[in-house]
This record gives C-alpha cells, sequence and structure tokens, in this order.
C-alpha cells in the first residue's frame, strides 16, 4: 500500500469510528425522518388538543352560516344569542372567544372578545374566515342570485406565459422557479453544514497531529505534499461516506414510506427542475466542499496546537456565514444583485448559484462562468496551499492568523 | 555508508542558526551533538531529513544528496514527543512500520520484541495517551526505529526517563549499533554522551566548537584536572606553579592545572616524600569541557 494510502486509511478509519461523525450521521438521518414524518409527529402532538369552542352572534340579516363551519380545531356555536350568557361563558374558560357580527355602514363589522388571548394561529383563521365573510357580506347587499355570487366568489385569473423571444428556450414556470427556490435552499444548508463540519474536521486533525507533535514523526517517513493530499482526500471521502448514508437513507424512506409518495414528489421535483440543475447542484457542493477542505487543512497547518484550531477557523466560518445568510435573503427574491455577485465569488457560489440556477431565468454561460471560476480558485489554491504547507507544518508560531502567516515567511525563507 | 556535511548553513532573515557545519558520521558509529537550547541541533535534525532546506553547503548520505534518498532508510525520534493520542500502542507501531513500507507480517515480530523489551507488554491495547510520559517516550522510541533504519537520529532521547528506563534505552541503542544502524544524538546530559558516543560535535549558536573523537577532544584539554586530598590551605595551592584554579569540594579539593606537565612537581611538594591519601590526575570530563567550551553558562536540561 502506498503512503498515501496508508494515510488516507488511517485518517478515514479513525474518523469513521469518531463519535463526531457517528452523531452528526445520525443528526442528519433524525432531522430527516422528522422532516418526512412531521405530519405524523405533529398528530401525535396536537392530535388530543380539545377544538376551540367559538360561538359567533350574527346582527345582520344576511346568512353567513354557511362560512362558519366547524372542524377539529374549532367548533362554531351559533344557535345562541344571549350576548351576557356567551359572555359569561368566555369569562368562565367555556368559550375562547366571542365573535359579534353587525352591519356597520354597510360594511361587515366583527367585534372578537375574548378572555384570554387566542393563539396566533386562531387568530388568523378567524380573520382570514371573517374577511371573507365581509365580501360575502358585501355581494349579498347587492341582490344577485346565487348562482351570480357563487361566480364572483369563486372568480380567478388564469395566468399562462408566453416569450416573444424565439431564441430563448422560455422561462420558468412560477411552480418550477418555486421548487427549485426549496431545492436551491436544500441544497444551500446541505452544503453550509457539510463545509462546517468538514472543514473544522480536516482543521483540527491536521492541528492536533501537529499539536501533539506527531507530524514530525510523519513528514520523516511521508512527503509533507502527500500527507496535504492524503488529509484532503480522507476527509472529502468522509463526507461522500456521510452524503452516501443519507442518500441512501433517504432513498429507503422514499421508497418504502408512505407508499411512496415521497419518491413521486422528488421525481416530479427533479423533472421539473431539469436533470442538468441536479448535476450543477452536485457539481457545486462537491467543488465548494473540496475548496474549504484546501483552506481547512492549509489553516491547521498554520496553529501550533488544537486548542488553536477555532481561531483560525473563525475566518473561514465568517464566510461560509455570509454565503449561507446572502442564500436565505434569496428565499423571499433570488433576482437581488447582492445575490447576483455572491453567485461568482468562490466561495459562497456553491451556496448561492443553485439557487440563481434553480430560480431564476439564467442563461447557460453564467452558470458555468460561476463554475470556471470556483475551478480555478481550487486550482489556484491547492497550488499556493501545497507548497505553503510544506513550510508551515512544522513551524510554531503564535498570534492571530494573519501573524502566523508572516512568522511562517519569515522563519522559512 | 556514511553521513556527510559539508558547509551547511542555515540563515533566516534576522539571524543565522546553524553557520558553516562540517562532520562526518561513519557507518555504526554513534554520534553526539551537543549543544545549549537553541544551538542549532534540532535546525540541523530537521535539515539532515529535508524537513527543512539549507541555505547552503550540501548533506549527503552514502555520497547521494540526501534530500533525493529513500527516506525510509531513515529513523527519527523528534525532542517534542509526538504520537497519536488516541491510536492504541500496538497499533501506533504498526502504522509507522507500514508507514514506512514494512509488511504487516513482518512487523509482528519486532514489536513483540521491542514491546518485551521495553517492558511495555501490559499497555499493548492501551491508548496512547493514557500511558505515562515515560511509557509514551518508549512507544515513541520504538516507532522511530521499528522499520530497521539504516540510519537514527534521536534527539534528546535521554530526557524525561528514569534511570531504569535510561539503561533500557542505552542498551537498546547499543543494540542497534550492533546491528550495524549509525545513530546520530543529541543530549543535555553528557554522561549519556560519554558513555555512548564515538564521536562528537559541539555547537554553540550555530557555530562548530569542536567536531571530532571524544577523546580527541579530551586530549586538547590534556589532563589537567587534579584531585588531592591535603592539609594545604587554597591561597596555598593557588601559588603552586602552574595551578589556575582551586575548588574545594566536599571530599576533595580540586585544582585546575594550566597543563599536565606540571602535576609532577606538585605531588613532590604536597606529598614531600610522605604518605598522601589522595593524588589523581584526570582528564576533564565532557561536562567540565563543554561548560568551559561555550563560556561556562548553566546548562539547561
Amino acid at each position: 500500500m502506498s503512503k498515501f494510502s496508508l494515510l488516507m486509511k488511517q485518517l478515514y478509519k479513525s474518523k469513521l469510528k469518531s463519535k463526531s461523525f457517528i452523531s452528526m450521521t445520525l443528526l442528519y438521518v433524525i432531522a430527516m425522518s422528522v422532516a418526512i414524518f412531521w405530519s405524523d409527529i405533529k398528530e401525535l402532538f396536537t392530535g388530543n388538543d380539545e377544538a376551540q369552542q367559538i360561538a359567533i352572534v350574527n346582527d345582520t340579516s344576511a346568512d353567513l352560516s354557511g362560512i362558519f363551519v366547524s372542524n377539529s380545531d374549532m367548533t362554531f356555536i351559533q344557535d345562541e344569542s344571549n350576548i351576557k350568557k356567551l359572555e359569561q361563558q368566555v369569562k368562565d374558560g367555556k368559550l375562547a372567544a366571542l365573535v359579534e357580527v353587525s352591519d356597520q355602514n354597510g360594511q361587515l363589522h366583527a367585534e372578537i372578545s375574548t378572555f384570554q388571548p387566542l393563539k396566533l394561529n386562531d387568530q388568523s383563521t378567524i380573520s382570514s374566515l371573517l374577511q371573507y365573510a365581509g365580501q360575502h357580506y358585501a355581494v349579498q347587499k347587492l341582490s344577485l342570485t346565487s348562482d351570480q355570487a357563487a361566480q364572483i366568489m369563486a372568480a380567478k385569473t388564469v395566468i399562462s406565459n408566453k416569450n416573444l423571444n424565439e431564441a430563448s428556450t422560455g422561462g420558468k414556470s412560477e411552480e418550477e422557479k418555486q421548487s427549485g427556490l426549496w431545492v436551491s435552499y436544500a441544497v444551500g444548508i446541505l452544503i453550509y453544514f457539510f463545509i462546517s463540519t468538514f472543514l473544522s474536521m480536516i482543521t483540527t486533525e491536521i492541528a492536533s497531529e501537529k499539536g501533539s507533535r506527531a507530524m514530525e514523526m510523519l513528514l520523516v517517513s511521508v512527503k509533507p505534499a502527500t500527507h496535504f493530499k492524503a488529509k484532503i482526500a480522507g476527509v472529502l471521502l468522509l463526507a461522500m461516506t456521510q452524503m452516501g448514508i443519507i442518500a441512501v437513507v433517504f432513498l429507503i424512506y422514499a421508497k418504502f414510506a408512505k407508499n411512496g409518495v415521497i419518491w413521486e414528489m422528488a421525481t416530479s421535483i427533479v423533472k421539473e427542475l431539469s436533470v442538468g440543475y441536479v448535476l450543477y447542484a452536485m457539481l457545486f457542493l462537491v467543488l465548494t466542499i473540496i475548496l474549504y477542505l484546501i483552506v481547512g487543512a492549509l489553516f491547521g497547518s498554520l496553529v501550533s496546537k488544537v486548542e488553536e484550531a477555532g481561531q483560525v477557523l473563525m475566518p473561514a466560518m465568517m464566510i461560509t456565514l455570509i454565503g449561507f445568510y446572502v442564500m436565505l435573503s434569496g428565499i423571499g427574491n433570488p433576482d437581488t444583485i447582492i445575490i447576483k455577485v455572491f453567485s461568482y465569488i468562490p466561495f459562497t457560489s456553491g451556496m448561492v448559484m443553485p439557487m440563481r440556477i434553480g430560480a431564476t431565468d439564467i442563461g447557460m454561460i453564467e452558470p458555468l462562468l460561476s463554475l470556471g471560476i470556483l475551478l480555478v480558485t481550487i486550482i489556484v489554491a491547492y497550488l499556493f496551499s501545497l507548497s505553503f504547507y510544506k513550510r508551515s507544518v512544522l513551524t510554531y508560531s503564535t498570534g492571530g492568523v494573519i501573524q502566523k502567516f508572516k512568522t511562517v515567511l519569515k522563519v522559512t525563507t | 555508508m556514511t553521513l556527510q556535511l559539508q558547509h551547511v548553513t542555515k540563515k533566516y532573515k534576522d539571524f543565522t542558526a546553524v553557520d558553516n557545519l562540517n562532520f562526518t558520521i561513519e557507518k555504526g558509529e554513534i554520534f553526539g551533538l551537543i549543544g545549549q537550547n537553541g544551538a542549532g541541533k534540532t535546525t540541523t535534525f530537521r535539515m539532515i531529513l529535508d524537513l527543512q532546506e539549507t541555505t547552503a553547503g550540501t548533506i549527503s548520505w552514502n555520497g547521494k544528496p540526501v534530500n533525493s534518498i529513500n527516506r525510509d532508510v531513515l529513523g527519527y525520534l523528534p525532542e517534542e514527543r509526538g504520537i497519536f493520542p488516541t491510536m492504541k500502542v500496538e497499533d501506533q507501531l504498526y502504522f509507522f512500520g507500514e508507514l514506512r513500507g514494512m509488511k504487516k507480517a513482518a512487523l509482528k515480530k519486532d514489536i513483540d520484541f521491542w514491546i518485551s523489551r521495553f517492558e511495555l507488554e501490559e499497555k499493548r491495547k492501551d491508548k496512547a495517551e493514557t500511558l505515562s510520559k515515560g511509557n509514551q517516550q518508549k512507544v515513541q522510541l520504538i516507532a522511530s526505529f521499528i522499520h530497521k533504519p539504516q540510519f537514527l537520529i534521536l534527539d534528546e532521547p535521554f530526557s524525561g526517563l528514569d534511570p531504569v528506563n535510561k539503561d533500557l534505552l542505552k542498551d537498546a541503542i547499543l543494540l542497534l549499533k550492533e546491528q550495524g544502524t549509525t545513530i546520530l544524538f543529541s543530549s543535555h546530559q553528557m554522561d549519556n554522551v560519554e558513555e555512548l558516543c564515538d564521536h562528537l560535535c559541539l555547537l554553540k549558536r550555530g557555530v562548530s566548537l569542536f567536531s571530532g573523537s571524544l577523546l580527541d577532544l579530551k586530549k586538547q584539554y590534556g589532563k589537567t584536572k587534579l584531585s588531592v586530598r591535603s592539609n594545604w590551605s587554597t591561597t596555598e595551592l593557588l601559588q603552586l606553579e602552574g595551578v589556575k584554579d582551586v575548588r574545594v569540594e566536599k571530599e576533595q579539593t580540586v585544582l585546575l592545572l594550566e597543563d599536565e606537565r606540571f602535576a609532577e612537581s606538585i605531588f613532590q611538594q604536597l606529598s614531600a616524600g610522605k604518605y598522601i591519601e589522595k593524588f589523581s590526575l584526570d582528564y576533564l570530563t565532557l561536562d567540565e569541557i563543554f561548560k568551559d567550551k561555550v563560556g561556562g553558562t548553566v546548562v539547561e536540561v
């Protein structure tokens, strides 16, 4: 076995068995399980809740009873009109709220009396029902036939897109953009978590070898460049393993849980997004991780002991955080200039570009350009780190990151 | 099978760590590199091991530049003890052995041999971090030569070991020498150097003060250390011809002579033809030579 594969194997095996890796992987699986079985879990917690009792007193002549339909969350009581009695029941806690609906200058007016404030969720449900009732009331006052009224209430604009630019392959529909947005969001979060996990893993791994002085023992038999490459390859392999485990668990869930509903959902999302998108997302994911691993290895070689690893990790973590927040800002509006700018910056493009590809109308050139910048950065960072690593890995210095860089340059030139 | 350093120099921006160092180590020899902290010993080792580049000069092994040889012929025990804290003792030795190109099956015999020789039998399945400092050092020492290197560098191998373990280590070094290993080691403790080394090099702030055989170094000073037990006072002794310095110790008085030849006349005067309890002329110890060479400052250990 070559020295490279020996080093890689040793790192891979020891980390695979480490508590942090196992617990992190388990956490992903648990998070995925919770997401997939969310409705069942919610039921488990909310299923036993009694429906809220809400009394509706209608002082107008219009018939609004059809709007307030009882369900599992709320029961509407509409056959009692004694306000005093109802108010007493609210005070006693038998009723959650009393809603008094009356006419004021031709508009529907509703007064909600409570003893204890309503929960936000219930409040908004009642508000929207009342809103709807208000429209209904206005329509009824126009003395239309019930058919006409129903037509107005059900009115909806049908929108279809037509692109007059023949050269373009056609913009994405809103559904496509919407699902693109959510998938990109998921990809971004995944990249963020993977980077945080494996960036700190490689940095602390190298820092601990340096700190425990095992590094000198290793570097006598292995060239620094080989060591550097083996560390990156080993951690990358771990990242792939974790991704693999997550993917397999997801596939099992998708195929067997809930009669394959999730599988259908996933395939329909992939169809909507095109295979190209999935490929791009994967490429960005892997390349971004590689870039951060190179940086992490370089930073790990700078510190003198493992306790200092956090200190050098800080700047890199900040950059991932910036990328993450820029991506989050895109959830509301993925077309802003800040998103465009960050989709080209190599350290953040992995999180931001997939969103642009998925959720906006973007040409072929932009993603390729961003990918190209990322690749070039990786190559430059790799070559630089490789030559710097040899000098920094046995230099023990104090101070901040910049101070450490300076010390390395000073004592090795 | 020789290691040769010619005009080896290592310069940093604002100081010179090693300045024009020259020495040769023959096959099967034990060579000591002596100097205070910061004298340039570790830097020299790192340059030999190609962990640091030389600013000038050449280092060759059997006539070939040291950075072009197969590194598995080298073994190194760093000054700062370093092993994998969470790896088991046995796994650690297998790992370093395999990393040096050995097969697992071939390693087993040697690992068993050295583990029992260094009395680590009970610890072989323990994690390295749970071991005492001395035991960790023994594990690391085994790791440094488990692949049977032709040339072994030991940086301060004795520091932190108790007398029993020190003897174990000395025996191991002599056994390796018997097997043909060339050994270069550094130490602050001169008694170890004196006992083991055939040749040595004395470093002071990167400059070699002496390089050659131990006997030659001692001969340079001659037999100038005279221990006596007499009723002469210090002032009287100092007035004797050829006496440079007088030091009163618990059981004896030590005179430092300008030259060996004065000893005879001093004997005549002290004894005056009568019985004398102690009169012993000897070479200086390496410790004394070292202190004299580097300027009498206290050696940090």
